[in-house]
């Protein structure tokens, strides 16, 4: 008896969805939940100033917040997710322990609990601000799953691609650097786009140390002013409009990239 | 036909069984307020409060359920109805008023300031330039709100707040005395203390939260609570959690 083997690959990604130049559903889905979010959030400020516009004034040190933090994690997470990456790929056994190491712990514990972990747990040793500690946790947590993109990524390129670098002359690090990663680039960045705008909105975790963020911002006016309504609908539409703008700029990039396989 | 019947049948006894039991109220409570509310090691909500409406409810005739819910948002289930009541130290304010029905106060508290033992702070003004923490939607917070140059920094939890002073993080935290007490005097003996139950604020009281315009539950709780109050049973109360 012969068994059918049958492989699918299914691409799911945790992040907003990037829309593709090709995709027309998507596509026109972006424009729709675009010029909603910004007439919904128009309307709202305009029509009702009371109590949205006091709702807008309160926040914008909240959104600042949660761009530093974004910021500040992803590039962490970039650093360590190429360091994890090219770990994962290493053929020094040590290097590679340690990479896979990483990737699996951090990979196994949630969030929400590596974020506690840090801020509270570490913190009687030492005592981190509020601000570091959420990058931290952040940079780390994403470090992880960047190691797998730039793993899976460096592995994409064709063997025969370092193989002629390598008779070139070039040394491996050279190959790695001049050869391999720029080539890599373009099939790493639609999933690292994901990933950012997946961290943009996780970053809404970190109101639980109390940093003010968005979400702490929000959730201040709500407890005092009691509008939960209003408050959480104003936040929701916020989120949405920073993650739409993301994804938007993150699809053009990745339109400009992938030049040659359009051609 | 039957089961027709039966179904009849269950329907009677459920609803008869419904009107010959008690009025049940839920009672909405964080347990993360000690010794006012909290949750022991068995897991179970104990405190002041639950205390207080047990007897309350005795006297009242009706039974009192407690439902540990988180303090942020508490306001926003009592608004939606998903309880009938706040038992939650919850003290009474002027814009809580137009948003719920409040009880009878039930216990007086006042706005204590906790710094590290090596402090010398007395009051919210010499911590101008400093972050002092306070749980989310507290009375304790709006007050550090209160004071110009002051850095408020909201919590979740007191007790999160707490440790991050415990850490050294902030520089003061405020919130209810019996409250501050209890973390100062035992569970952070060592490393906080009490400067000061500030002055400018007012004496506040803690009343059951009520849902807007619901009289019967407002009208029970209330003849509950003075009830406790004419049995002196609250002194014992003080005594038991409190120690005064």
């Amino acid at each position: 008896m012969q068994e059918q083997q049958q492989t699918t690959t299914i691409e799911v990604g945790d992040g907003a969805a990037i829309p593709r130049s090709s995709d027309t559903g998507l596509f026109s889905a972006w424009w729709v939940a675009f010029i909603g979010t910004i007439a919904m959030i128009g309307y709202l400020v305009i029509f009702k100033p009371d109590p949205y516009l006091d709702i807008i004034k309160f926040l914008p040190d909240g959104i600042l917040v949660t761009f530093q933090v974004t910021i500040a994690s992803i590039c962490l997470a970039l650093v360590l997710g190429l360091v994890a990456g090219l770990g994962r790929i290493s053929k020094n056994r040590l290097f590679n322990l340690a990479a896979s190491t990483y990737i699996e712990v951090i990979r196994g514990i949630p969030l929400l609990v590596q974020l506690f972990y840090i801020y509270f747990a570490l913190g009687r040793i030492v005592k981190v601000p509020d601000l570091v500690a959420a990058i931290i946790a952040m940079g780390f947590c994403y470090g992880a799953y960047m190691g797998e993109v730039f793993r899976a990524g460096i592995k994409s390129i064709d063997h025969g691609q370092s193989e002629a670098s390598l008779s070139l002359g070039f040394n491996r690090s050279q190959t790695m650097r001049y050869v391999v990663l720029p080539q890599a680039w373009r099939t790493i960045l639609p999933p690292v786009g994901n990933e950012f705008i997946a961290l943009l909105k996780d970053t809404s975790l970190v109101s639980i140390l109390a940093v003010s963020d968005i979400l702490r911002r929000g959730r201040e006016f709500a407890s005092e002013s009691f509008l939960y309504f209003e408050t959480y609908t104003l936040i929701a539409l916020i989120y949405l409009l920073i993650t739409l703008v993301l994804s938007k700029i993150l699809s053009t990039m990745e339109y400009k990239l992938s030049y040659y396989e359009r051609r | 036909m039957i089961k027709k019947l039966i179904l009849t049948i269950l329907l009677l006894l459920a609803f008869s069984g419904q009107c010959l039991a008690e009025k049940k109220i839920v009672f909405a409570v964080d347990a993360t307020w000690p010794p006012m509310e909290f949750l022991d090691h068995d897991k179970k909500l104990v405190g002041f409060s639950t205390d207080y409406m047990t007897a309350a409810a005795k006297a009242a005739g009706f039974t009192a359920v407690f439902k540990n819910v988180a303090w942020d948002g508490i306001f926003a289930g009592l608004a939606s109805g998903k309880y009938d009541a706040i038992c939650s130290s919850v003290s009474i304010t002027d814009k809580r008023k137009k948003a719920m029905d409040f009880s009878t106060p039930y216990f007086k508290v006042r706005q204590a300031l906790i710094v590290p033992k090596a402090s010398t702070a007395k009051s919210l003004e010499d911590l101008k330039g400093q972050k002092v923490g306070g749980q989310i939607g507290t009375t304790g917070y709006f007050a550090i709100k209160a004071v110009k140059g002051v850095k408020p920094k909201s919590y979740d939890e007191v007790g999160l707040a707490m440790e991050d002073l415990n850490v050294g993080r902030i520089a003061a935290v405020v919130c209810d005395d019996p409250v501050a007490a209890n973390y100062a005097m035992d569970k952070y003996k060592d490393t906080l203390k009490i400067a000061a139950v500030i002055e400018s604020g007012d004496v506040e009281y803690y009343g059951i939260a009520i849902k807007k315009g619901n009289k019967e539950v407002l009208d029970l709780v209330n003849k509950g609570i003075e009830a406790v109050k004419k049995s002196g049973y609250d002194k014992e109360l003080n005594k038991k959690w409190i120690g005064q």
